[in-house]
């Protein structure tokens, strides 16, 4: 009995974690480039011993796990040794390197910014701190998602 | 080094000067500021688009079913308070379990019996709660008011009459002594304004009551303010019959009555105690205290120059007036109350002057009802030293210190240079109406410190980060329980009735994003107008019971595995600091990674979105209370209790 009640909570348990996939998932959009390649990110509160990691500004501090699939070998897109992620503000004026990403699991580096566009691109080094390839895969942070109500009709007539 | 209890100004040193600066909430610059904003900026793509719209049409069809069923009882106009008010004895929302019954309703009646509020103001007045710069009210909420009666502490009363309420004092307790601990009403001025408000002994903090670790003392309680209270010992892992729980551990002490409590302090740490009832009143007008408690170890922490206690809290003042709260109901059910006034020790002004080279160690516990704070020291090296319950495994280098409602840290901070610290709270808030997060810093204080050498030099001990070997020890004991199955899950969720229409219309709209935290209150015009009458705040377990019908037993001296997830898609998800009475337990993991540096604690942040193990050290036989210690959340219903059966009762584990 003990032991169906412990299967029982294990898998309702499971369902849980699986359900939670919610703020802090971004799903991957494939290009031309990479049509095969699928993707998706989740983020992670790095360690921290208060609950949530965050900057001294109050900026979110998130681990960045990657799990993608169907990446082509690198170099059949030119002189291109590996793929990398990238965290770019939705300017895209700054681009932070967060690590390599294999096909499978990867976890890729920190991400701090409040929205940001992750990207994965083809480079011609791992070590590379320059973004310069093609990109292969793109997704935004949840936090895109973050609504303007400036035309809402709920503001509608009231001066900004 | 200066020991606490050597001059109690060094404690709580609370200057009357204010020189606290707030950056602009919510500015808006360039095309934003224009009203210019295109309106796909924020995609990737236009499959993302195309994901964004199935979202939002979704949540709108969501809204509109929901609406409908709003429509019929939405209050559009505002309505008069009901004329015979509930009691405030016990906590709203709360219901017993069968075996409790009776005397619940007889501390319901009690209560009823000795209530002298009389303060049934109209609610006729316009919005009172300041809205955020840059954020109109949203024009369906107009004229609309909380269905609930206002209350402010000592109504009728001539605050001249009153005393002053003075800053915390140190009471130094040895097993044994005795403590007469008065909850009463007082005259505080804040900001050149006077309210009535309550205090413990006529202090704001209330006494700092140190002990020595292992101590029992006896504590006398006087309530004396104008509501039924209780006092809780917040993390102390004492008898159960004196955790101050009404209905649950005792009946709440009705207005002029007493209650005698005894605590003993097993685990040396900062520790805090506030009432029991009604804390979206009775704590957020002052009465909340610390306790210290020390160990027999010289060596427990690392050596420092100075200690001090930093006390957080915030007040919600419009212009001069404190804003009142629900009489028979907490308002600001959906988000707790945010204050817009934020004290440390008290005060809207902390200061404190040091030497150079100086470490202080800061004890910091955040009072609020509701804000998250993220706290730094003006750029000096900070490290964590303990948590809740205990000492870290291993002293941490932090940017800043985050503390949720009822979460304790011990910092040591080093001021390496002569010159001024500000002590700031620095987070991202979001601005609705444009869409966007903007940087807030309110400084609450600062800290300056001369030229003079401070003396002993304890740098080099500074910059070791000790690891604590006696709590690696401990919890290496609890280390084969952190893989297994968890022994009860609970999902946080909230049910809604009645709300008005524009909120219920915005919120279904403005969840597309939802923040794993939420630092301030971007809409307090829907906030307000939100009561525990509307919101109920939900545990739910996995048989689908909630709250106070979910019945949870552990053994005395078992290991229990405790899962909680923060439902993303609920009406309105945020996060819940989640405090279990009477008991220590570990944040062993979040999201499925495990915790690094382990700390016992007594109150955990349960982001947004995320699923957090718990393992719960079932140590003290009792009925204990596990709840969101958001006030107005807990006021709305959210808790439950957990059941530890003792050793020699024959309980049962399920």
């Amino acid at each position: 009995m003990n032991l169906a009640r412990s299967a029982i909570l294990a898998l309702a348990a499971t369902l849980l974690a699986a359900a939670s996939a919610g703020p802090f998932d971004i799903p991957l959009f494939n290009t031309p480039k990479a049509p095969t390649a699928q993707g998706n990110a989740r983020l992670v509160f790095a360690q921290s011993p208060f609950g949530v990691a965050v900057t001294a500004d109050g900026r979110a501090s998130y681990d960045v796990q990657i799990d993608a699939s169907g990446l082509p070998d690198p170099g059949t897109l030119g002189s291109y040794t590996s793929y990398v992620a990238w965290a770019a503000t939705t300017d895209l004026a700054h681009w932070a390197r967060l690590g390599v990403v294999k096909n499978g699991h990867s976890v890729v580096g920190h991400a701090e910014l409040n929205k940001f566009l992750l990207v994965v691109t083809a480079e011609p080094s791992e070590t590379t701190s320059v973004h310069g390839g093609p990109t292969v895969l793109h997704g935004t942070s949840p936090s895109g998602w973050l609504q303007s109500f400036l035309s809402h009709p709920l503001f509608r007539g009231i001066p900004p | 080094m200066t020991r606490i209890d050597a001059d109690p100004r060094e404690l709580f040193l609370a200057e009357s000067t204010r020189t606290r600066t707030r950056h602009e909430r919510f500015p808006m610059t360039g095309a934003r500021a224009q009203g210019v904003v295109p309106s796909t900026e924020r995609f990737a793509s236009i499959r993302d688009i195309r994901v964004f719209a199935g979202g939002v049409v979704l949540r709108m069809a969501a809204g509109l079913l929901l609406a409908c069923s709003s429509l019929a009882s939405a209050q559009q106009k505002p309505k008069r308070p009901p004329t015979k008010p509930d009691s405030m004895g016990g906590m709203p929302g709360m219901r017993m379990p069968a075996a409790k019954s009776d005397s619940s309703k007889k501390t319901k009646s009690k209560a009823a019996a000795h209530d002298t509020m009389s303060m049934d103001m109209p609610h006729d007045m316009p919005m009172p709660v300041p809205m955020p710069k840059g954020m109109p009210m949203i024009p369906g909420l107009v004229g609309l008011t909380p269905p609930v009666t206002s209350f402010l502490p000592g109504s009728g009363v001539d605050p001249k009459r009153l005393p002053l309420a003075t800053t915390s004092r140190i009471t130094r307790l040895k097993n044994g002594d005795t403590l007469d601990l008065t909850a009463q009403l007082v005259r505080r001025t804040i900001k050149g304004h006077t309210f009535v408000m309550y205090a413990f002994n006529g202090q704001v903090p209330g006494p700092l009551i140190r002990v020595p670790q292992n101590a029992t003392i006896t504590v006398r309680f006087h309530n004396r303010i104008d509501l039924p209270s209780t006092v809780h010992w917040h993390g102390v892992r004492l008898d159960n019959r004196f955790d101050g729980v009404p209905g649950l551990t005792q009946d709440s002490v009705r207005a002029g009555g007493d209650f005698v409590y005894t605590v003993h302090f097993p685990d040396a740490g900062i520790y805090w105690y506030h009432p029991h009832v009604r804390e979206d009143i009775e704590q957020a007008m002052g009465l909340y205290g610390n306790v210290l408690v020390d160990s027999p170890e010289h060596d427990y922490y690392a050596p420092a120059n100075r200690e001090q206690m930093l006390v957080l809290d915030d007040l919600l003042i419009n212009a001069d007036t404190l804003i009142p709260f629900g009489k028979e109901a907490p308002d600001f059910a959906l988000m707790g109350r945010v204050g817009n006034v934020l004290t440390v020790n008290g005060e809207p002004r902390y200061t404190l002057r040091a030497k150079r080279g100086e470490v202080v160690r800061f004890f910091i516990t955040n009072v609020s009802s509701s804000r998250t704070y993220n706290l730094s020291f003006g750029g000096a090296p900070t490290k964590v030293v303990a948590g809740d319950v205990s000492r870290f495994e291993r002293e941490e280098r932090v940017p800043s210190v985050v503390l949720a409602p009822a979460e304790r840290y011990v910092v040591d901070v080093r001021f390496e240079s002569s010159g001024k610290y500000a002590v700031v709270n620095a987070i991202q808030a979001i601005n609705h109406y444009a869409g966007e997060f903007s940087p807030e810093v309110d400084t609450l204080g600062a800290v300056t410190v001369d030229a003079t050498p401070a003396a002993p030099d304890y740098a080099k001990q500074f910059a070791t980060l000790r690891s604590n070997d006696a709590v690696a020890r401990d919890i290496e004991r609890f280390r084969p329980f952190f893989d297994k199955p968890p022994d009860k899950t609970l999902t946080l969720t909230v049910a809604t009735n009645a709300l008005p229409l524009a909120t219920v219309q915005f919120m279904n709209v403005d969840t597309a994003y939802y923040a794993p935290v939420e630092w301030v209150d971007g809409m307090p015009d829907m906030n307000w107008l939100s009561t525990s009458k509307q919101v109920r705040w939900i545990l739910r377990d996995e048989h689908g019971k909630e709250n106070m019908d979910i019945d949870w037993h552990a053994q005395q001296g078992s290991v229990v595995k405790l899962r909680i997830f923060n439902d993303p898609k609920s009406f309105h998800p945020m996060q819940h600091p989640i405090h279990l009475h009477g008991q220590r337990m570990l944040v062993v993991s979040r999201d499925g990674v495990p915790t690094k540096n382990l700390v016992w604690k007594d109150t955990a942040i349960i982001p947004v979105g995320s699923t957090v193990d718990l393992l719960i050290d079932a140590s003290n036989p009792g009925d204990w209370m596990l709840h969101c210690h958001i006030a107005e959340h807990l006021g709305a219903g959210m808790m439950t209790v957990l059941h530890v059966d003792g050793a020699g009762g024959g309980g049962k584990s399920r």
